[in-house]
């Protein structure tokens, strides 16, 4: 009865009911919005860890991390493989060669990770082979005479062996992806003209074009001139389990794109077979392996497992290799707590107005309610009730609002990349792909309905005081 | 009565709604500035830390080494250049610097590695150096000594833990082996007897020495005394190479430099990539950091320098960080943002509700002979009351925090104090004292005002007097 | 037993520094079946004597008994509840919930006091019948003429069976016809029900139909007439 009452009396003076209940939508919806923005980013940094760079588990012989010594190998493999493998949770292993060596060019060189990978088995646990740019080449093909390598764009921006030029192919590209014929005009006078790094490219076309022209197109401009030259050459030098120093000529497969920069400066990739044959690396023997777990929650409690079962071995989480990373995903849900309760707070002032106005122009209705036998705990519970009302329904609808907007969004995202060179360096992409799990729309719904109550107890408070004489007789 | 004293006075009919209508504007306007205080006052610190510790607040360079870091572009450093630099009022100290890539090997293992040639007395002036050489090191023999003297029990089982680490401060040494504040005073001469490190540096005299860091002395397995060969590209593609001995061992908090650098004399280094007398950066120090000295003192020294050298402030030196910081602060102020729309909409609906109330009192008043522009007047003057009430409050309650904030910063301790202390920074989070970024605030919280001003007016002077009676 | 019995009470307020007695000694016994009139000038204690009755305030010193139970006994919370159980009211005005219906007014208090659904639905069925609103059951109080409000609160009065029902100035805001009816209607209870009426009023309509006068004067009874 309590709540039917309540309910209706939200309604009495509906242009002031809904002005509190907008701003209630729209101040949830702008919280869960900004929260889904943000909690894409660490979503995708961290699914990009996992998925391209370390995966869930490392297992590493004890010495390893500290001396990169080729020779601190994992003495039994196959041991370790199915101890691996027999573990609850623990779905594909695969084994990794690391060797610390230099790469160069003509040009340039630079220390580099050499990865030795079972090309197969890499597929399965890591989907950095999606990540290849088109037209750079392919992940690796089976059928090869030279060595080959699968590197990253920045080192290969590093190595130059990435160039810029506007070819008449990428000038005719241009301008059917809309750039306007008058830009593409004034882009033909570097035409077929070789840039060894984007910066020199960037300041040639900045002469050309205005200001305008160039924020509007520049990023098409920069893709359309991006060009490598299949099968290019990178030497790479490193020791050999003698010691000596050794190396090869590495035929560039294929170039990736992640949003890591550093990864992707210092990650190469080879087939395994080709590094053993330049090292003397026995069959069978790696540096690392690395465990794919069934899903990232179970990492704490598999972790644990297999570092008990394997104790003459170093083992190491994607938590513990970065814990920045799982610090930032656990950080999340604080972070939206207490931005959610801030914005909450600031509708209380609203709320609690709104109520108290409701109050006051019913104190003989509320004098009467209490003549006639509505106890006190029934009238606080009436007026709490239409504060947690208002509320709510502005709640579920800034809900309901940011579930669709979030929808709508995780298709195409939202695109950043033209603000935020910053956020790739350290590994975060730009292109926001808002998401959200149910958690958050819990904690929402605790901390609305917490807010309707807190907002009530003063006006509440003041329909109790009222004194049902003088309230009858208040003429 | 003045229209102004009859705003006033119209407040306080109303007191709770009054007073709760500024407390929300109050609420909004001391979390806006008490956070936004704190946010740039960490920017402003970490830009102070970062710029202070590597790059400088200007640095002069061959024009396009900015785009091109290598070593064909450097430039020649000479007396004149120096005295024509410190000729200018700003600048206390020119330091030199020669940054290029080489392979470093020693017995039988090679690293690429970064070969920094510096003024060794000088780089103290920008950098952090001699506070990064070694002090300590936990060696298995220091360990064994260690173990039997009187240390706490806990520390000692966790000096197995980090055995074979070096340490520069002895902050992170006591933080490392979890050492009570109250046992420092007794464990400290232990460890200093007999974990002590003994360690060199070089000097722009000197020939033949380097100073590298712990972990590449680790991966080379080198130490103090032994030999290290440089091997590489030089300036105009001649070959570089050079035999050297390690002097001192650094140990820089950033494992991927602490991997890799070796710090030699500027001569040296010269001499090393056949670029004599050339450099690829000048540090200046300034006397006065601010924005404002900064940019004058590039546009000064920019135009007295010739081709092909110019000169990049630290905000081209540090774009990357400046962008990172960006993407923050955006969101810090989406934050901020949202908070003003909602306090926004309760202003709002305030005022709508004290339209509604005083339906009946507009209408007698205009019927009694008062202008509606009069009126309108009055209102208006009563919402700015109302607004400024909250908006002073607000500041009056924020400058107290932000002063002391400023004064006794938050300190951090335990391991996020010490990472910070290990970078060489101060390991506080000040705010930023009132600057422009209290005038926004003030700004916004004005157009909210501004727009309930709008609404109202245009209602006033709607008003039907017949039905307003009647309400 | 009397419906209500007051016994040598009194009702003293503390105006900032002045001593007001407005009830100053007054002994009085309503039985059931009473149709009574309290009437007197402003400033008699009208007012307070009633408030007293009703059970919505205590007095100073004396005793008040309804239906036999000591109001004394109880603390103010119980008075409330007291008040739903034995207690019938009938205000000049804002006698109803604005938000419910005829029908859920007249149901308020016994949902109050959990009577089960088929019950209730029963009991405001023959309620509004006995005023004669029973085809406006649906209908909110903002769709209802000032006297078929009162006669709906009437039936909301009645129906946790109280020991006697108080109506403080029910028809000041009437026109001469609705306060005929309600008139009619309340006495038409009083007959065939039993049910007593303790009136306030200034009303004449009223008075004329009363069968016991009461008149105050300064806090005190100066008369009660019994008239046939």
């Amino acid at each position: 009865m309590i709540l039917e009452i309540a309910w209706k009396n939200v309604w009495r003076n509906k242009t002031r009911s809904l002005i509190v209940i907008t701003a209630v939508t729209i101040g949830v919806f702008a919280g869960v919005f900004t929260i889904a923005a943000m909690n894409s980013s660490v979503v995708q940094r961290i699914d990009a860890a996992v998925n391209e760079e370390m995966s869930h588990i490392q297992v590493n012989n004890k010495d390893f991390r500290s001396s990169s010594d080729i020779r601190n190998v994992i003495d039994d493999y196959p041991a370790l493989k199915s101890t691996l493998e027999s573990l609850p949770g623990v779905v594909n292993t695969t084994g990794r060669i690391i060797i610390k060596g230099i790469a160069s060019t003509a040009s340039k060189s630079t220390g580099v990770e050499i990865t030795g990978i079972n090309i197969e088995k890499e597929k399965e646990i890591f989907t950095l082979y999606e990540k290849l740019i088109p037209g750079t080449g392919s992940y690796f093909s089976s059928e090869t005479k030279f060595n080959t390598a699968f590197i990253g764009e920045k080192l290969a921006k590093e190595l130059n062996i990435i160039r810029y030029t506007l070819t008449g192919d990428a000038l005719s590209k241009l301008e059917s992806d809309g750039v306007p014929a008058e830009v593409v005009a004034k882009l033909g006078s570097v035409r077929d003209q070789k840039f060894p790094t984007d910066k020199k490219f960037s300041n040639s076309v900045a002469t050309l074009l205005t200001p305008a022209e160039l924020k509007n197109f520049n990023l098409k401009i920069k893709e359309a001139a991006w060009s490598y030259r299949e099968g290019s050459k990178v030497i790479l030098t490193f020791l050999d389990m003698e010691n000596n120093q050794t190396g090869a000529a590495f035929r560039v497969s294929g170039i990736f794109r992640t949003n890591n920069d550093m990864f992707e400066s210092l990650a190469v990739f080879v087939p395994e077979n080709e590094l053993r044959q330049l090292t003397g690396m026995e069959e069978g023997t790696y540096h690392r392996a690395i465990a794919r777990l069934e899903n990232d929650e179970l990492t704490d409690n598999v972790t644990p497992m297999i570092r008990g079962s394997l104790p003459g071995y170093e083992v190491l989480s994607w938590k513990e290799i970065q814990p920045d990373l799982a610090m930032l995903a656990d950080m999340m849900q604080a972070i939206y707590g207490i931005f959610m309760a801030i914005i909450l707070a600031a509708l209380a002032f609203g709320i609690v107005n709104t109520m108290l106005m409701a109050v006051l122009e019913r104190t003989r209705e509320i004098g009467m309610l209490a003549a006639i036998g509505m106890n006190r705990r029934k009238i606080f519970s009436m007026i709490m009730l239409e504060s947690v009302f208002l509320s709510i329904v502005g709640g579920i609808t800034g809900m309901a609002v940011s579930g669709a907007v979030i929808a709508a969004t995780a298709k195409n995202g939202i695109n950043l990349m033209k603000y935020s060179e910053g956020m790739e360096a350290l590994g975060y992409s730009a292109h926001l792909f808002p998401t959200i799990d149910v958690q958050f729309f819990i904690t929402t719904t605790i901390l609305i309905v917490l807010t309707g109550i807190l907002s009530s107890v003063y006006p509440a408070r003041k329909a109790l005081k009222l004194n049902p004489v003088e309230a009858i007789r208040g003429e | 009565m003045t229209d102004s004293q009859l705003a006033w006075k119209n407040l306080w009919r109303n007191r709770r709604r009054t007073l709760i209508t500024a407390a929300s504007v109050f609420f909004a306007v001391f979390f806006a500035l008490v956070m936004r205080s704190f946010q740039l006052g960490t920017y402003d610190r970490i830009f102070k830390n970062i710029v202070e510790s590597y790059t400088g607040y200007l640095q002069v360079q061959h024009a396009d080494y900015f785009d091109e870091p290598a070593i064909d572009n450097s430039f020649e450093f000479d007396q004149p250049l120096v005295d024509k630099l410190k000729s200018d009022p700003n600048i206390i100290s020119v330091i030199p610097r020669l940054e290029s890539f080489a392979l470093a090997s020693a017995e039988s293992f090679t690293q690429g590695v970064m070969v920094l040639g510096i003024d060794p007395e000088g780089e103290g002036e920008v950098t952090n150096i001699r506070n990064q050489l070694v002090k300590y090191r936990l060696s298995p023999e220091a360990i064994k000594v260690l173990k039997e003297d009187n240390i706490p029990q806990r520390s000692k089982k966790l000096l197995d833990v980090f055995e074979n680490e070096s340490y520069s401060s002895e902050g992170r040494l006591i933080l490392d082996l979890s050492i009570a504040e109250e046992d420092t005073v007794m464990v400290l001469p232990v460890l200093r007897k007999h974990a002590s490190f003994r360690n060199g540096y070089i000097s722009s005299g000197e020939k033949g020495g380097v100073v590298i860091g712990d972990g590449l002395s680790e991966y080379l397995k080198i130490g103090i005394g032994d030999t290290i060969v440089l091997m590489g590209q030089g300036y105009h593609g001649s070959s570089a190479a050079g035999k050297y001995e390690v002097r001192g061992i650094v140990r820089l908090p950033a494992p991927d430099i602490d991997n890799i650098i070796v710090y030699l004399p500027v001569s040296e280094a010269q001499e090393l990539f056949d670029a004599r007398g050339m450099v690829t950066s000048a540090v200046l120090k300034l006397h006065s950091n601010d924005d404002k000295n900064v940019n004058q003192t590039g546009n000064r020294i920019r135009k007295k320098l010739r081709e092909p050298l110019t000169v990049r402030t630290w905000h081209e030196l540090n774009a990357l960080l400046i962008n990172q910081m960006e993407a923050d602060n955006r969101s810090g102020m989406i934050m901020i943002g949202i908070l003003y729309l909602v306090i926004a909409f309760g202003v709002f609906g305030t005022v709508l509700m004290m339209l509604a109330e005083r339906k009946r009192e507009f209408g007698m008043l205009v019927s009694i002979g008062m202008q509606k522009g009069k009126l309108a007047k009055i209102i208006s003057l009563e919402m700015l009351l109302i607004g400024f009430l909250g908006l002073a409050a607000g500041v009056a309650a924020s400058l107290p925090i932000v002063f002391y904030g400023n004064a006794r910063p938050i300190k951090f301790t335990g391991e996020m104090g010490q990472m910070y202390s290990d970078y060489g920074f101060d390991p506080v989070m000040p705010t930023l004292l009132p600057d422009t970024y209290y005038l926004w605030q003030s700004l916004v919280v004005l157009i909210i005002l501004l727009i309930a001003i709008f609404f109202s007016i245009r209602k006033i002077f709607k008003i039907n007097v017949i039905n307003a009676l009647r309400a | 037993m009397a419906v209500v019995q007051i016994n040598n009470v009194y009702k003293t307020y503390h105006d900032t520094e002045v001593e007001v007695k407005a009830i100053n000694g007054v002994t009085l016994s309503f039985n059931k079946g009473d149709f009574a009139v309290v009437v007197g000038p402003s400033g008699s204690g009208k007012t307070t004597l009633l408030n007293l009755i009703g059970g919505l305030d205590q007095p100073t010193d004396g005793e008040i008994l309804i239906g036999g139970h000591r109001l004394s006994e109880l603390r103010p919370s119980e008075l409330i509840d007291f008040r739903k159980d034995h207690v019938g009211f009938v205000f000049q005005s804002y006698n109803l919930i604005p938000v419910l219906t005829a029908a859920e007014n007249v149901g308020f208090i016994m949902s109050l006091q959990k009577w089960p659904k088929e019950k209730r639905k029963a009991r405001t069925e023959e309620l509004l019948d006995s005023v004669g609103l029973a085809d406006r059951h649906n209908s909110r109080p903002s769709q209802l003429s000032g006297g078929q409000q009162q006669r709906v609160a009437v039936a909301r009065a009645l129906a946790a069976h109280p020991e006697f029902i108080l109506a403080d100035e029910p028809t000041a805001n009437l026109d001469s016809k609705s306060a005929e009816s309600l008139l009619d209607i309340m006495e038409k209870l009083n007959r065939d029900e039993e049910m007593t009426f303790i009136f306030s009023t200034h009303d004449v309509r009223v008075m004329k139909r009363a069968r016991r006068v009461i008149t105050l004067e300064d806090g005190k009874v100066i008369s009660d007439e019994i008239r046939s």
